[in-house]
C-alpha cells in the first residue's frame, strides 16, 4: 500500500518512518509539510493511505480532507493531544494515533484497513472515477465530522455553491457544488430531481402522481421530492429498467 | 439587603479576549438581583405570617386562660365579651407597635449588629415600646372607650405592672427578631465563605492546568523519541531539560512569585524544546538588560512562560516560514517592561485550527493579567500590541514598588 505521511515536523515523520518499516507492505512514497504541500503530492503520487497530522500550519488536517476530490484514501490521523480533535473523530469513525504512537495501536489500525484494503484502490489515471456505494465522502460542520458511505446518503440538496448532504439524522454543508458532487455519483444509483436536489434511488419509498404531469417522491426518513413533468418521464424510465 | 454573591460582580476584562465573557457576566448578574428581589419578597411573606402567626397565637392563648381561671369574684361588671374585647385590643396595639419598631430597627442598621451592642439596645428599646404600649392601651380603654377599672386595684399599679409584662414581652419579640437575623446572617457568611473557596479551588486549579500545555507535552515527547536514534546526545540534553520544566512548573505552583532569573531559565528550556520540534523555523532573539539580570526581581510564576508559549503558538506553530521571537526585559521608570515580540497579525482571523487552540491562550494571557493585577495592584498591566508592523507584542509593566496588599 503507497503511504504518504503529512506532519509538519521532519521529526514526527521520521518517528513514523521508523515505526512503519516494521510493516513491509506499506511502501512510504513521500512525505508533506502542511495541506497545500499534500495536496500537490497527492495528486502526483497516488498514495491509498494518509498518516495525517491534525496540527500544522496553515490549514488543519481536517480541511486537507475537505478539499481532497473524493474517492479519498484511506487515513489514519495522529495527533499528540487534541481533545477537539478525538470528539471529530469520534464522530466520523475515523481512525487516529496519539503521539507518540503506541506501536501496538499502530499495528491495530492497520489491522482495520487491510480487509478493506484491495477493495477501494485508486486506479491511476482516472481524476473523473465515480463514486462507488462504498466510498467514503467527507463532511465538517462546526467542531463535528462525518466520513459518510455514499450509500447513506439520501438527498444532496444545492445551496449556493455548497451541497447540504442529508442522511442518518444529519444535514452538514459540504463545501462542493451540487454539480460538481453529480458529476462524482454514480447515475445508476443517483437522480437529479430537479434544479436543487439530487436523490438515492436506493431510498424510494413511494410515488405519487403530482400537478401537471409532476411526481411526488417520498423518501425512506419521511422527505418528500418534487419533480417537474420532463424529469418525472426521465424518472420512470428509469425505474422501469 | 443585597446578596448578589461577588461572583456576579462584572470584573472589567483587561485584555477584552473574548467579549462574550462580559456579556455573559452581566446576564449573570440580572439574574442574581432577580434571585435576590425573590428572596427578599419571600422574607417578607415570612415575616409577615410570623408577625401575624404569633401575635395571634398569643391572643388565643390568653383567651382560653382567661376562660379556663376566671375568677368569677372579680369579674365585677366587665362581661366574657368586654374581657376578650380588650384584649383583642390590647394584641393589635403591640402588633402595630412591632411592626413600626422593626422598621425602626432595620434604618438604624441594627439588623448588622452582634449580641454585645444589642442586649442593652433591646432592653432600651424594649422599654421605649412597652410604654408606649401601656400608655396606647391604658389611654384607649379610658379617655376613648370610657372603660371602668376594676377597682380592686389603682390605676398606677396596674399601669406598673402593663409596664413590666409589656417589657418582657417585648424583649421576647426583639429576641426572635435578632435570633432569626443572627442565625441567617451566619448562614450567609458561611455560603460566602464556602463560595470563596470555591473560586480559590478553581483559580488553583487553572493555574495549574495552563502551566503544562498537554499539547506541548506530548509533541516533545513525540520528537524525542525520533532524536534518541537521530542525536543521543541531544535527546539527553532535551530530556533533563523536559524534566526541569515539569519540575518547575510543579513547584511553582505553590508559590506566589519566583526570581526572573529562574523564569528565564525555565523559558530557555522550553524553548530548546521548541527548538527540537520546529527546528529553524523557530528562531529566538533575547534582549535582556543587564540592570535586569542584575536586580533581584521578582515576578509571578510561569508568566514569561505564558507570553513566549502564547509567541510560539500564534508566531511560528501556525505559519509556514516560521520566524524570529524578542524576548526583551528592562526597567522603565520605577517599573520593570517585559516584551515578547511574535510575527503575526493581531487582527487576524485565525485559522480553525489556531482558533480553538487560541481558546485556551486566551484564558491564559486572562490568568496571567489577573495574577499580575493581584499581586502587584492596579498600576501592573498586560496588554497585547499591534507592533512593530507585522508582529503582535505582548507587554507587561510590573511596578517596582508595589502597594502593600
Amino acid at each position: 500500500m503507497k503511504v504518504l505521511l503529512v506532519d509538519d515536523e521532519r521529526l514526527a515523520r521520521n518517528e513514523l518512518r521508523r515505526l512503519l518499516a516494521a510493516h513491509a507492505d506499506l511502501e512510504i512514497v513521500g512525505e508533506a509539510v502542511d495541506v497545500e504541500d499534500a495536496l500537490a503530492k497527492i495528486s502526483v503520487l497516488k498514495p491509498e493511505l494518509l498518516f495525517l497530522d491534525v496540527q500544522m500550519p496553515g490549514a488543519d488536517g481536517f480541511s486537507l480532507l475537505e478539499r481532497l476530490e473524493p474517492p479519498l484514501p484511506q487515513v489514519i490521523f495522529t495527533t499528540a493531544y487534541d481533545e477537539f480533535a478525538v470528539k471529530a473523530f469520534e464522530f466520523s469513525a475515523l481512525d487516529y494515533l496519539l503521539k507518540p504512537v503506541d506501536p501496538n495501536r499502530l499495528v491495530a489500525a492497520l489491522e482495520k484497513l487491510r480487509p478493506r484494503g484491495p477493495a477501494a484502490p485508486l486506479e491511476p489515471g482516472t481524476a473523473t472515477h465515480r463514486l462507488t456505494l462504498e466510498d467514503k465522502v467527507f463532511v465538517r460542520e462546526g467542531d463535528r465530522c462525518w466520513f459518510v458511505p455514499v450509500k447513506h446518503l439520501r438527498l444532496l440538496e444545492s445551496e449556493g455553491n455548497y451541497t447540504r448532504l442529508y442522511f442518518d439524522d444529519q444535514k452538514p454543508q459540504l463545501f462542493r457544488s451540487l454539480t460538481a458532487m453529480e458529476e462524482r455519483l454514480d447515475p445508476k444509483s443517483f437522480f437529479r430531481a430537479n434544479r436543487k436536489q439530487v436523490i438515492n434511488l436506493a431510498w424510494v419509498e413511494g410515488i405519487e402522481p403530482w400537478f401537471s404531469g409532476g411526481l411526488l417522491v417520498k423518501l425512506k426518513g419521511g422527505m418528500k421530492v418534487e419533480l417537474s413533468r420532463r424529469q418525472a418521464q426521465d424518472f420512470r424510465e428509469r425505474m422501469s429498467l | 439587603m443585597s446578596l448578589a454573591p461577588p461572583a456576579a460582580r462584572a470584573t472589567p476584562d483587561v485584555l477584552a479576549v473574548t467579549p462574550a465573557g462580559m456579556v455573559r457576566s452581566r446576564v449573570k448578574m440580572d439574574l442574581a438581583t432577580d434571585t435576590s428581589a425573590r428572596l427578599q419578597r419571600a422574607k417578607e411573606r415570612l415575616y409577615v405570617l410570623c408577625q401575624a402567626g404569633g401575635w395571634v397565637f398569643f391572643l388565643v392563648l390568653q383567651v382560653v386562660f382567661i376562660a379556663l381561671f376566671r375568677d368569677k369574684d372579680t369579674a365585677g361588671k366587665a362581661t366574657q365579651a368586654d374581657i376578650v374585647m380588650s384584649l383583642v385590643r390590647v394584641i393589635a396595639e403591640g402588633m402595630l407597635i412591632t411592626h413600626f419598631a422593626r422598621i425602626y430597627l432595620t434604618r438604624w442598621g441594627w439588623k448588622d449588629l452582634g449580641w454585645r451592642p444589642l442586649i442593652p439596645r433591646i432592653i432600651g428599646m424594649a422599654l421605649v415600646m412597652s410604654t408606649v404600649w401601656t400608655v396606647l392601651g391604658f389611654g384607649i380603654d379610658i379617655m376613648l372607650l370610657r372603660l371602668d377599672m376594676p377597682a380592686r386595684f389603682p390605676l398606677w399599679l396596674l399601669m406598673t405592672s402593663s409596664l413590666v409584662n409589656g417589657t418582657i414581652m417585648m424583649i421576647g419579640w426583639l429576641c426572635i427578631y435578632f435570633f432569626y437575623h443572627l442565625f441567617e446572617r451566619l448562614n450567609r457568611l458561611q455560603l460566602e465563605q464556602l463560595r470563596l473557596a470555591a473560586t480559590v479551588k478553581e483559580a488553583e486549579l487553572r493555574a495549574l492546568k495552563s502551566q503544562v500545555n498537554p499539547h506541548f507535552l506530548f509533541n516533545s515527547l513525540n520528537s524525542l523519541r525520533a532524536l534518541i536514534d537521530e542525536d543521543a546526545p541531544r535527546a539527553r540534553e532535551a530530556v533533563t531539560r523536559l524534566a526541569n520544566m515539569l519540575r518547575y512548573s510543579l513547584q511553582s505552583g505553590q508559590q506566589e512569585t519566583v526570581p526572573l532569573e529562574e523564569e528565564i531559565r525555565i523559558v530557555e528550556d522550553y524553548l530548546a524544546l521548541e527548538q527540537i520540534r520546529h527546528e529553524n523555523r523557530l528562531r529566538v532573539r533575547w534582549d535582556v538588560a543587564e540592570s535586569v539580570r542584575a536586580g533581584v526581581l521578582t515576578v509571578p510564576p510561569m508568566l514569561l512562560q505564558t507570553l513566549v508559549e502564547n509567541a510560539v503558538k500564534y508566531g511560528i506553530s501556525s505559519r509556514r516560514e516560521g520566524g524570529e521571537l524578542v524576548i526583551a526585559a528592562r526597567f522603565e521608570g520605577a517599573a520593570l517592561n517585559i516584551r515578547v515580540t511574535n510575527p503575526g497579525d493581531l487582527s487576524a482571523p485565525a485559522s480553525p485550527a489556531a482558533a480553538r487552540a487560541g481558546s485556551s491562550t486566551g484564558v491564559g494571557l486572562r490568568n496571567a493579567s489577573e495574577r499580575l493585577k493581584l499581586l502587584f495592584g492596579e498600576r501592573a498591566t498586560l496588554t497585547l500590541l499591534a507592533e512593530p508592523p507585522g508582529c503582535v507584542t505582548a507587554d507587561v509593566l510590573i511596578p517596582l514598588n508595589p502597594p502593600a496588599r
